[in-house]
């Protein structure tokens, strides 16, 4: 079954054309890991697809649902989870807050005037148990934009996952990131998305081909190829346009 | 801190209250009154503005609208009670401000800020234009204040202005108290967390907008409660005192003084003023040049306020507390 399906998606900023006619299709439980040089496209559909933009055209089928033009937190609430590429968490909070919301959200909690937070021990231990199995739990008390970046990655991460979304959307989750930074990061990843599906953009080439099950590859707004990274690795068309301009 | 030290204080504090006015007189009771008018205006403010990340230029808007709303209640209605008469004032504001919610939570930043001075003004031009309802430049005034009384039980007085002051300090903390408690719920975290990352928490699946407009809502029901207080208290109500440009402007400094990021915060701020007013105004008019003055001193040296020097003091007093104990335990 496909869980994410765009039919022709297009997007322009005003006429620059950043998407045509996209047809992205993402299975239930596998990893799949979209590539492309600088500028061709990958964050936009990122964007189109978690509600950031309404595209201009075509169609965001998730769980068998259009959901294009709906807002990020009607996206949200379908199932789907994202990270972003520049780290985006609530810096004055600590990582216990930031933890917590996610887990408030999972638990449709929106509206609650009538209870103590603190107070809400189930609300708690969950939150605790995911700062556990991340490794923030030393951290917990630090306000998020204190934590060292790649500490502050792995909250950015975390959040997506803490809510528990059936398809996760991670945006360049090891941008900037040491090599040490990256193998945790990379961990991590794993041990979280077991059994999920996930839908990762990444320049780095060694998380693409130790996570992805299936690649897509990005050029100028258009699908260059679909397949297992090894066809893409074989590719002619993808190693012309992107792998070759790597080994230059 | 410890629950029964924070009890003592809390304890304290009543003690205080309570014996107030049998030791400073009727003078200073009522200067502490205009105090908390002030507090519970400034903190629900401060609920956008330093929980939610929301600038008003315009919360006078709501705080008169309490005040009018409570002086026409009284003025119009034989024999409302006083407890109806001081909520006629929250809902007023909570009315108007259900009406202005879903304009103005699609916008923030200046244009928030702005948008609320436009309302606040024309709030302003209607109180001066609507003679016949508001009594124009002379205000409305001379209403009688309702007795406090459960019919066949018991009946104090308001017009004694002992008694008054108790009522008005009890009506004051029990808002603030819920105010307080809204900080401290769920929907509170996600207040902050939208002052933090609006885009966070959209992408996190609550819904900025609604998030909003609820604490605009509570904001202002919480203004408008203030507002009544003051028009009780006064006597009098008039479209300067209650829309004027300094009434939406004195919460906001109060607010940046006491520490904004803190609860309790904008309550040092008043604290400070309503000291400040006191002691200035005996020797000069200028009071407004010598609260630039101050306002701008803090901005540039204590940009977090009173609240914010206690939080450095503290964490100053437990990092000597811990460095001590671990040298006692080494040697």
């Amino acid at each position: 079954m496909n869980i994410l399906e765009t039919r022709n998606l297009s997007h322009d900023f005003d006429g620059l054309r950043v998407l045509v006619d996209v047809n992205l299709v993402v299975e239930q439980g596998e990893k799949h890991a979209i590539i492309g040089p600088n500028g061709a496209g990958k964050t936009t559909l990122f964007n189109v697809i978690t509600g950031t933009y309404k595209p201009s055209s075509g169609k965001v089928i998730f769980k068998e649902k259009n959901i294009a033009g709906c807002g990020p937190y009607k996206i949200q609430r379908q199932g789907m989870g994202r990270s972003f590429q520049i780290t985006t968490t609530f810096d004055d909070l600590s990582a216990f807050q930031n933890i917590r919301l996610a887990v408030l959200s999972k638990r449709g909690i929106r509206f609650n005037l009538f209870r103590f937070v603190d107070k809400m021990d189930d609300i708690t231990q969950e939150t605790v148990e995911i700062l556990q199995r991340v490794d923030l739990w030393d951290d917990c008390h630090t306000p998020a934009g204190l934590l060292s970046y790649g500490k502050h990655r792995c909250l950015e991460i975390s959040m997506a996952l803490a809510t528990n979304p059936d398809l996760v959307m991670l945006d360049e989750p090891a941008a900037g990131m040491s090599a040490d930074e990256t193998h945790t990061a990379v961990e991590l990843i794993r041990k979280l998305t077991k059994g999920k599906t996930m839908v990762i953009i990444e320049h780095d080439m060694d998380v693409v081909f130790s996570l992805a099950d299936r690649i897509t590859v990005l050029h100028h707004g258009t699908i260059l190829a679909t397949g297992s990274p090894q066809e893409i690795k074989e590719n002619k068309e993808v190693q012309a346009a992107y792998l070759g301009q790597l080994e230059e | 801190m410890k629950k029964s030290t924070r009890l003592t204080v809390w304890a304290i504090g009543l003690i205080v209250f309570a014996l107030f006015p049998k030791f400073f007189g009727i003078y200073y009771s009522n200067i502490i009154v205009t105090f908390a008018v002030w507090a519970l205006f400034a903190v629900s403010l401060n609920m956008m503005l330093g929980f939610t990340g929301l600038l008003s230029f315009g919360h006078a808007m709501y705080f008169g609208t309490g005040a009018y709303g409570t002086a026409l209640a009284l003025t119009h209605m034989d024999g409302l009670p006083l407890i109806p008469a001081v909520l006629s004032g929250g809902v007023a504001s909570m009315v108007l401000a259900i009406c202005i919610a879903p304009l103005v939570v699609r916008v923030s930043g200046t244009a928030f800020a702005m948008l609320h001075l436009a309302f606040a003004q024309f709030m302003f031009v209607l109180a001066l234009k609507l003679r016949d309802i508001t009594g124009g430049e002379d205000g409305l005034g001379g209403f009688d204040i309702p007795p406090l009384q459960i019919k066949g039980l018991f009946s104090v007085d308001m017009a004694d202005p002992l008694c008054f002051f108790y009522f008005a300090i009890a009506v004051i903390v029990i808002a603030l108290c819920c105010l307080w408690f809204v900080t401290k719920t769920p929907f509170g975290q996600i207040m902050v967390g939208t002052r933090d990352n609006a885009k966070r928490i959209d992408y996190l699946g609550f819904r900025v907008s609604h998030t909003k407009a609820i604490v605009y809502i509570i904001s202002a029901a919480a203004a408008g409660v203030a507002g009544s207080v003051s028009v009780l208290h006064q006597n009098l109500v008039s479209a300067n005192d209650a829309y004027g440009m300094m009434i939406s402007v004195f919460p906001i400094m109060m607010a940046m003084v006491g520490g904004a990021r803190s609860f309790f915060g904008p309550i040092y701020g008043a604290a400070f003023f309503a000291m400040l007013e006191e002691f200035t105004t005996r020797y000069t008019d200028h009071f407004e040049l010598i609260l630039g003055v101050v306002l701008v001193v803090f901005i540039m040296y204590w940009p977090l306020g009173f609240a914010g020097m206690i939080m450095k003091l503290k964490y100053k007093w437990l990092t000597w507390k811990q460095s001590r104990k671990s040298q006692g335990s080494a040697s």
